[in-house]
């Protein structure tokens, strides 16, 4: 299977008090073509920064220290500008949590699709035109010739979402990122969006990067999974590994603070004490090691590194023992 | 005295109807509930559901427009303004966003001593002790007095809300998407924060929310409101059980859950949900399987079918289990 | 770089200006009416620093005077229209309805009026003096204030902290001064120093247009009206009272320009 999308040793960082500090971590990861992975995390994880990392939108003062982002084999992140600036938006796309701001207020959606599809071929006006109204079809908009004629806020949170999806999908891209583009949508309009990009995605064999913080929906929608905490990848394998047997001691404890109606009410919540480091109090070896339960004097020392553990990927020392216990224990 | 089943809060028939240039919107149409002593009450809905209506109602924040309040005993608008703000010692609130819900140019012990000033509870010095004891309650430190809400995170900030939430003793509190804004791990910490300052002051919830995972958690009683009604009432069993209206159906079967099994299909469907049809009898009835193919649905008034003690819904044709 | 508004160099540069004009009397080297006609029409030396007018009267004790004098009416200016602006905006935002309506409009009205002309009318009927002249441009300014004011007032009592505050019991009568005051502050000093700014200017250029104070007192503005018509041949009779007024407006807007970035930044985060 060829990478859609390869990302080699990312390292973001930015001013503090202190100097730069890490705010992501050396990440690598692959993303086969036709693939769905889920990225989860909790705030400052790094989910959203390295999705704009992707998209080459960092600006100052987060500065890209290192790293290699490969797209279908190119490297963007030393790729001239220019050159970049074609394949941004064709080959990869990226949508958001709120479609408000990501469309123009004041111009017609219909508008706004003719000018990504014209940007991105060689159609005139009416043929652009008519692909905007089959596009808007495709992403399950009713009456999408009159609706092509619409202003924004003539329109839902989902439907509008779809609008955005449409224009991402303009150009005919490998890899579409989502970042958290379903959390500010009602469940019932969640199901139905999540739906429609699996269905959108296996027709085009495009791959997809779902960054959610909603663990429901990175099992629902994702093949594979990556947990990413306090900047770092901690944790890299399919959804029914990880959910299964959850290895590293965040996911573990992510997992086990999910709250949703199938958990034990008599019980308090399994959560785990205390909070993610600030970028410039990271400590020494481990980033997790000061809330782990698991934790030896070696992991406040050592970093350790995305390694395999049986199944999966992930980054702790003690991988192999506690797959054996998780195992033993289901 | 208040015994384990009085109702120490009612809404009764309440409708707040909104006169907008696109139209009249009935935030709450005749919605009817019940807050019991010590008890949670989860209101579950989506978006334009009326649950925060329904909160700010219930506070006094806002005045219906037909329909009665009772908080224990006192008819709300029969008080008279500075009444209304002496009752308000007895139900208190924690809000979404747990920054914008801080003054930011006030320190935590400001910020919680806020209800003591407010009702003249104390001194200088004895509300500065309750203060230190409500930030323990919560999970904070005492470091924490002189800190300014941009300096704590978004889970702290939130225990800051409860802590003034809890600072006058209050009977009922009402939590309007209190965890929605927090991260998953932090959420789970303040829930468990919340059930235990519940069981360990006697305090009745009135929990909003849209995640049903958090309402079953919390809530010993459900309503599912849509569109301004309620549309289906009962206990955790009844409503994830048991559910008749086939809009809790379609909500239930909506969420997605974290598990390695997980279906792959949770909806079938793509297309955009249609909107509501003005002057159906059931204003779900655009979105229904069912209903859309029935004549009663569309134009015969739903009464209230009473399942059980316990379990109500408003449904011409429920859903059939065997 | 984060600014420091009880330290920097626009706050600083206030500071002194206001510190030298209103010590005049001691740093003056002459009386600013003394005539000397010796000296008359000297251009900068080391016995008149910025010169002599036309009758030899030291220029630069005229303009410390003079700067006395035009800093004391923009000060007491830009405070009524700050209590007059404050006062207006405030009541306009929590009353909201009619009273909203009426008092904004009226404000919209006055900044219809051309200034220079509202200036003429009430200076020709109570006369130019260091009583009217702050009373007169305090009112010219405050329609600006009032709309400030207003719409932060109805920004803040938007917000959920209000809203938990009338829920934690706060009274009505409170909570604008003890929750939404403090919330707004910066906005309200923004608009001292842009209101300071524009009273010195306009007192500058009432006096200038014969309006303002009548000789022989003198503010910067008469100064330079004295000294624009000999602008060719005596320079330094315009320049430096012109100097004078530039580096203060400056430094007004300078920093109420510099506690609005700061704001801003605040607002917007990464």
């Amino acid at each position: 299977m060829t990478n859609a999308l390869v990302v080699k040793g990312l390292s973001l960082s930015v001013p503090s008090a202190s100097g730069r500090v890490t705010v992501i971590d050396d990440l690598s990861f692959d993303i086969p073509a036709g693939r769905r992975v889920g990225l989860v995390g909790e705030s400052g994880s790094g989910k959203s920064l390295t999705a704009y990392s992707l998209m080459r939108l960092i600006k100052e003062p987060v500065r890209i220290e290192k790293g290699e982002i490969f797209l279908e084999g190119q490297e963007i992140l030393g790729m001239d500008m220019k050159k970049f600036r074609h394949l941004r938006g064709n080959d990869i796309s990226m949508i958001y949590q709120d479609p408000m701001s990501a469309l123009n207020p004041i111009m017609r959606i219909g508008a706004q699709i003719i000018e990504s599809i014209q940007l991105h071929s060689d159609l005139n006006r009416s043929q652009a035109r008519k692909a905007a109204i089959e596009l808007l079809a495709s992403v399950g908009i009713p009456e999408p010739d009159r609706r092509i004629d619409s202003y924004p806020f003539e329109m839902s949170g989902g439907m509008l979402q779809r609008v955005v999806i449409a224009i991402a999908l303009s150009g005919q891209p490998k890899v579409l990122i989502a970042d958290e583009a379903t959390t500010a949508l009602d469940v019932t309009t969640q199901a139905r969006v999540l739906t429609l990009i699996d269905n959108l995605a296996a027709e085009r064999g495009l791959s997809v990067l779902l960054i959610t913080h909603d663990l429901g929906v990175a099992a629902q929608f994702s093949d594979e999974l990556m947990v990413m905490y306090a900047g770092k990848l901690v944790e890299h394998g399919s959804v029914s590994q990880i959910f299964s047997n959850p290895v590293h001691p965040y996911t573990k404890a992510l997992l086990n603070s999910h709250c949703d109606y199938t958990i034990d009410v008599n019980e308090p919540i399994n959560s785990i004490a205390g909070q993610p480091p600030r970028p410039d109090n990271r400590p020494t070896g481990c980033v997790f090691s000061p809330r782990c339960p698991h934790v030896q004097p070696k992991c406040r020392e050592t970093v350790p590194q995305l390694e395999i553990a049986q199944d999966r990927l992930t980054a702790c020392f003690r991988a192999e023992e506690l797959f054996e216990l998780g195992r033993l224990n289901r | 005295m208040i015994s384990q089943n009085d109702s120490v809060a009612t809404l009764s028939g309440v409708s707040r109807i909104f006169k907008g240039k696109t139209g009249t919107v009935h935030a709450l149409d005749d919605v009817t509930f019940d807050l019991k002593a010590g008890k949670t009450l989860a209101l579950v809905g989506e978006s334009g559901s009326g649950k925060t209506t329904a909160a700010r109602v219930l506070l006094g924040l806002d005045q219906p427009s037909s329909g009665s309040i009772e908080v224990l005993g006192r008819e709300l608008g029969s008080l008279k303004y500075e009444e209304l703000r002496l009752l308000r010692r007895e139900i208190q609130v924690v809000q979404q966003d747990p920054f914008s819900q801080l003054n930011r140019r006030h320190s935590v012990e400001r910020i919680i001593s806020s209800p003591l000033i407010a009702f003249n509870i104390g001194d200088k010095q004895s509300r500065r002790k309750q203060v230190i004891d409500l930030l323990k309650a919560v999970g904070l430190e005492e470091e924490h007095l002189n800190r300014r809400p941009h300096e704590l995170s978004g889970g702290q900030c939130q225990r800051v809300a409860i802590a003034r939430a809890l600072a006058v003793d209050p009977k009922i509190v009402v939590l309007d998407e209190a965890v929605s804004a927090l991260d998953v791990s932090v959420r789970a910490q303040v829930l468990n924060l919340l059930r235990e300052i519940q069981s360990s002051r006697g305090l009745t919830y009135l929990f909003i929310t849209h995640d049903l995972g958090v309402a079953h958690y919390m809530a010993d009683e459900i309503a599912v409101m849509f569109r301004g009604r309620i549309v289906e009432r009962g206990n955790r069993d009844d409503v994830f059980k048991q559910s008749q209206h086939h809009y809790t159906t379609g909500l239930l079967s909506s969420v997605p859950l974290a598990s390695p099994t997980a279906e792959k299909r949770i909806s079938e469907q793509v297309q955009s949900l249609p909107s509501p049809i003005e002057g159906d009898a059931c204003n779900y009835r655009s979105r229904c399987a069912v209903g859309s193919g029935r004549e009663d649905c569309k134009s015969l008034p739903i009464q209230i079918t009473q399942g059980s003690s316990t379990h109500s819904w408003l449904c011409h044709s429920p859903v059939v289990r065997s | 770089m984060k600014f420091n508004w009880r330290y920097s160099f626009s706050g600083f540069l206030i500071l002194l200006i206001l510190g030298i004009c209103l010590a005049a009397p001691i740093l003056a080297p002459y009386d600013p009416n003394a005539i000397a006609v010796a000296d008359a029409f000297s251009g900068p030396t080391a016995k008149n620093w910025m010169g002599a007018d036309d009758l030899g009267r030291d220029s630069f004790s005229r303009i410390l005077y003079g700067g006395r004098i035009t800093i004391l009416i923009a000060m007491a200016a830009t405070a009524i229209a700050l209590l007059i602006g404050t006062t207006w905006g405030l009541v306009a935002g929590v009353r909201r309805g009619w009273v909203d309506e009426f008092l904004m409009r009226t404000a919209d009205a006055t900044m219809a009026i051309p200034q220079i002309l509202f200036a003429l009318v009430c200076v020709s009927a109570v006369g130019a003096s260091v009583i009217s002249l702050p009373i007169v441009v305090g009112i010219l300014l405050s329609p600006t204030t009032a709309r400030m004011a207003r719409s932060a007032v109805v920004t803040e009592l938007a917000s959920d902290y209000v809203t938990a505050a009338i829920a934690s019991g706060t009274k009505r009568s409170k909570l604008i001064l003890s929750e939404v005051m403090p919330n707004i502050a910066p906005q309200l000093l923004v608009q001292l120093s842009i209101n300071a700014a524009a009273a010195v200017m306009l007192e500058a250029t009432l006096s200038f247009i014969g309006l303002g104070i009548q000789p022989p007192n003198a503010s910067w503005g008469t100064l330079m009206l004295q000294g624009y018509a000999k602008i060719w041949n005596t320079y330094w009779f315009v320049f430096f009272p012109a100097l004078a007024v530039t580096i203060t407006i400056l430094a007004f807007n300078a920093y109420g320009e510099r506690i609005r970035v700061t704001m801003d930044s605040r607002r917007s985060s990464v």
